[in-house]
């Protein structure tokens, strides 16, 4: 029975931080992305990673009913939000360039540390960015992955460890990871682009509070599983 | 380009609009929604409409949490607040369920009130570490108590739905009718809205508390009469308990949402132009 209990406290605080992790690369513009004055996608930190990791646990879910492999179904998971991300990137774009006539540009660095394009002299002044910029598509498909995988990797653990029903694991799942994300939001403040932005620097305070409520969290649904007689 | 000296301010009128002022202050709200809530949670037996009542009123907490915790500008959005109650609220709620057969007499269900503290604690702790210096030292007054109360309110809400849409508060029968189900789903974005959704919609230069309560307070309505209507296709209780839900639900809904629209409508002409927004040379 031990080590079961280490296994799930051990998996929900990995996901957790991954979810954190993720929430940082993703390209969140909020309200100036709206109006087009700010690079990423028009809305807060929270609803982005939920939108992708809910895709992500459609996918893992999906996986899970023919296989018991945990990487297969982790990795479906990571696949299914790193589509999701990557199609509301690319629409962001197309309604960026074609509706509002404005270019993907970063804000927050002069040359595109990717390609080498330059990014300051097609910026519009006194904005912060527009659209997604390759960088930032880069970034935000690598969040879209780590925040699934952090995502099926806990619905795996409430449904295969702690022996939850799969729709209790996967509500249980997106409650801990929106708690992580919001930290991330927090940390956050507004806006960020992805690695490469000044505010991703930051990232070691919110993974430290992150492990924190992953712990607790991990061991309140550890608690719920010895109780409620499913383990 | 010339700028538009600002209006001066005119003397605040004497007379606002319908007010809307049970109970007056934050803590007092807390307080009795949060014992109100409690007890009503505790016994199962209840009919809907009493449940309904303790929904609105726990609601009702978790909106002015909501408000009370985003009203710095948290830079994160209103919307991300009122789904982290109802997160911290879904994960309280499995704990509450889990023990909740031990110390149980007859329909009375007391030691679900666990979940609720363990989620105060959790939300007290996310609180302090967002708040603290040497984290994420988001420095907002009172960010520890709202996060502890956003937990709280969000668990006890999440559990009084469970009450009214199964009558009982069993692990198994929990987990067979509203999770296997998929019903959780929906409470997850009724809690959410019925949260997020007043401040979120009434925010701004000219927000008054009552009148975002009025919001607050016609959605869960609209929250009540979708449980009826839950309640109705799962048939886990008699037809005139769903029906009598769904009516009261109606009634709460029109009558809040007619003194809403009336208070905007009233309120509106105060609005005062600030001038043109100086340009920078």
């Amino acid at each position: 029975m031990e080590p079961v209990i280490l296994l799930i406290v051990g998996y929900v605080v990995i996901g957790g931080l991954l979810a954190c992790f993720a929430a940082h690369l993703l390209p969140v513009g909020g309200a100036p992305a709206a109006m087009g004055t700010a690079t990423g996608i028009a809305t807060g930190t929270v609803q982005i990673m939920l939108g992708a990791a809910m895709t992500g646990l459609f996918t893992a879910a999906s996986v899970d009913t023919f296989t018991d492999s945990l990487l297969l179904v982790t990795l479906s998971g990571a696949v299914g939000a790193t589509v999701m991300i990557c199609v509301v990137m690319f629409m962001a774009n197309i309604i960026y360039g074609f509706g509002a006539g404005i270019v993907p540009v970063s804000g927050r660095v002069d040359v595109d540390p990717i390609t080498k394009e330059p990014q300051a002299p097609y910026k519009t002044p006194q904005c912060d960015g527009h659209g997604v910029p390759i960088v930032v598509f880069v970034s935000g498909s690598l969040g879209g992955f780590i925040g699934g995988f952090g995502g099926a990797l806990m619905y795996y653990t409430l449904l295969n460890y702690a022996n939850f029903s799969a729709g209790t694991a996967a509500i249980g799942a997106i409650s801990i990871f929106v708690a992580n994300a919001i930290l991330a939001a927090y940390n956050i403040r507004g806006t960020i682009e992805g690695f490469h932005d000044p505010k991703f620097k930051r990232l070691p305070y919110a993974l430290v509070a992150s492990f924190a409520v992953s712990l607790l969290c991990g061991i309140v649904v550890s608690l719920t599983a010895i109780l409620g007689g499913t383990l | 380009m010339t700028v538009t000296p600002a209006v001066v301010e005119e003397e605040a009128p004497t007379k606002k609009g319908l007010s809307f002022k049970f109970p007056p202050e934050e803590t007092e709200m807390g307080i009795i929604a949060g014992i109100i809530g409690a007890v009503i949670v505790i016994f199962t037996g209840l009919p809907a409409v009493i449940k309904g009542v303790g929904l609105i009123l726990v609601l009702l907490w978790g909106m002015d949490s909501v408000r009370k915790t985003s009203k710095y500008g948290l830079g994160t959005g209103v919307p991300s607040i009122g789904v982290l109650s109802t997160g911290y609220g879904v994960v309280g709620a499995l704990m509450g369920l889990a023990v909740a057969e031990y110390g149980r007499v007859g329909q009375l269900y007391p030691a679900v009130l666990l979940g609720v503290i363990v989620m105060g604690v959790i939300g007290l702790v996310s609180g302090a570490i967002a708040n603290s210096e040497k984290f994420i030292a988001m420095k907002i007054p009172r960010l520890e108590r709202g996060m502890m109360e956003l937990g709280m309110a969000g668990t006890l809400a999440i559990l009084l739905e469970c009450s009214i849409v199964t009558g009982s508060l069993n692990f198994n029968a929990v987990v067979n009718q509203v999770m296997n189900t998929g019903i959780i789903a929906l409470m997850f974005i009724f809690n959410c809205f019925a949260m997020l959704h007043p401040y979120n919609a009434c925010l701004g230069a000219d927000e008054r508390r009552e009148r975002t309560r009025m919001c607050g307070v016609e959605i869960s309505g609209l929250v009540c009469v979708l449980l009826g209507f839950v309640q109705l296709a799962l048939g886990t209780s008699p037809l005139w308990d769903s029906v009598s839900l769904i009516v009261f639900g109606a009634i709460i809904f029109a009558v809040f949402f007619w003194k809403f629209i009336k208070a905007c409508m009233d309120e509106c002409y105060e609005t005062v132009g600030t001038g043109m927004i100086k340009t920078i040379e």
